[in-house]
């Protein structure tokens, strides 16, 4: 899948759990323009796996910032 | 950067908190009462906010038990429990834990937390998996951290969700730990440990409940929430601490499972560190006791549990459907936690604030907990503070 793709649905998801609209990019950050707490990326990422059929272990999110950089794990695990 | 340059960001927080006309994590018990009341700020409080759900912590036996412990054994034990620290009471109370338990294996750490670091680190290495609620408390997350599994979160108490997480590790998944708690400690929801099981049961593994916050309140015997769904014989690992219901503290692992003698000779945190001072181990004995013959203060906890679960729902409060001796107050404005909070305290009721990131929705909370030792008369003092603070700040029914 194309990286673009996964990072326009992983902002999607994101806008639909948290039911407003959203002005991200590949480039924002989880923490600090989605404005996430740490516990509610933890809940994010559960639906990020069931969205993609992945299970993403800690380590693979431990240089996880942006939604570049998830969408590129996501991509990883899914071609595992 | 500097090796201080790190804590920028602690720094940051110390200042806004110092900024608060009462800073909430740095409150000072002058005088401790009784189990139910303290001198904060100068006045006498009422303690709403502790883990003392049995009240044992001025009971007569537990400080005579405590007392003699230190006249004849001394204050500490200055060693491992793998070297000199390991005394005929660590072994005594150890068995006895066994008894309670109806397991044929325990193991008492120094800590809750020490707990749960020895027995995951000792259990998991970077080959396993662990599955992990996401509420689970620090402890545990640190535990699964420092073993070096590979950690996968899945959502608060959602058996569907640790199925699929299970479902897509594959064959893995047999040889996978799964981590829940019993009676969650901010909200006061106990985990659907039936559901949890089943999933195990479906795809293998074993399953660690930790019982921090439900020994002594749940089971016919005060077990916890494993013996209350019946499940002693489906679960792996108990783990659990002396520091709330019994009044003292430590840690302990109960298991079916004769590797758990092995957990001593593996296990860093348990090794490491000296054993538990020969007072606390008496005054836990004593507590144990107490516990398993404890239906009276179970009832008197449940009693102030309803009773002030039916007050906040009344209130229309922000508190989730469980009733437990554990009721978390959410608030979406942080500020108006605050200041609820503070009007509380000013009013001689102390509750624990919780601001984000620590509580678990990203919002606030204000934590109340009841126990044996509060008196009805005691319980209906925080719901009249409750709705007092309710009315002036517009929160719930009298917004």
């Amino acid at each position: 899948m194309d990286k673009n793709v996964v990072v326009e649905k992983l902002i999607k998801l994101l806008e639909g759990s948290l039911g407003k609209p959203l002005v991200l990019s590949k480039d924002s950050t989880l923490l600090g323009d989605a404005g996430l707490e740490s516990i509610q990326v933890i809940e994010y990422l559960c639906e990020v796996e069931d969205a993609f059929d992945v299970v993403v272990d800690e380590e693979s999110l431990s240089h996880v910032s942006t939604f570049g950089d998830l969408a590129s794990v996501v991509e990883r695990i899914s071609s595992e | 950067m500097s090796l201080f340059s790190k804590f920028d960001a602690a720094a940051a927080l110390e200042s806004t908190l110092s900024s608060m006309p009462v800073n909430p994590t740095s409150i000072v018990i002058s005088k401790v009462v009784s189990a139910s009341e303290a001198i904060v700020n100068g006045r006498t409080t009422i303690m709403a906010g502790t883990n003392n759900y049995l009240g044992l912590t001025f009971d007569a036996d537990c400080i005579a038990a405590g007392q003699a412990a230190l006249a004849e054994t001394g204050t500490g034990t200055t060693g491992s429990r793998m070297a000199n620290g390991t005394y005929k009471e660590h072994l005594q109370l150890e068995d006895e834990l066994a008894v309670f338990f109806d397991l044929p294996h325990a193991m008492v750490f120094s800590t809750g937390y020490s707990a749960n670091l020895g027995i995951l680190t000792a259990l998991l290495d970077t080959d396993d998996s662990v599955l992990l609620d996401s509420e689970g408390h620090a402890s545990l997350y640190d535990g699964c951290r420092m073993s070096g599994a590979k950690i996968y979160r899945f959502k608060h108490n959602d058996p569907e969700g640790l199925a699929k997480r299970l479902s897509r590790l594959g064959e893995k998944a047999k040889d996978a730990l799964i981590v829940v708690e019993g009676l969650y400690s901010v909200r006061g929801d106990c985990a659907p440990l039936k559901e949890f099981v089943d999933v195990k049961t479906q795809y293998g593994g074993m399953l660690l409940v930790d019982e921090a916050h439900s020994l002594g309140l749940y089971g016919e015997n005060g077990r916890g929430l494993v013996e209350e769904y019946d499940l002693m014989n489906d679960v792996d690992f108990i783990v659990g601490t002396f520091s709330k219901s019994l009044g003292s503290i430590g840690g302990f692992c109960v298991s079916k499972h004769p590797q758990l003698k092995l957990v001593r000779y593996a296990s860093r945190p348990y090794i490491f560190t000296a054993s538990p001072s020969p007072s606390v181990i008496a005054t836990t004995r004593e507590a144990l006791k107490k516990v398993q013959q404890g239906q009276g203060l179970r009832e008197k906890v449940w009693r102030n549990a309803k009773h002030l679960h039916e007050a906040f729902v009344e209130l229309e409060l922000d508190i989730g459907p469980t009733v437990s001796p554990v009721i978390g107050v959410s608030f979406q404005d942080r500020e108006k936690a605050f200041s609820c909070w503070q009007d509380l305290l000013s009013l001689g009721i102390y509750t624990n604030l919780i601001l984000p990131p620590a509580a678990p929705d990203g919002g606030s909370l204000i934590r109340c907990s009841v126990t044996a030792a509060h008196s009805e008369t005691q319980v209906d003092s925080i719901i009249s503070a409750f709705k007092k603070v309710c009315k002036e700040r517009n929160v719930g029914r009298l917004n």
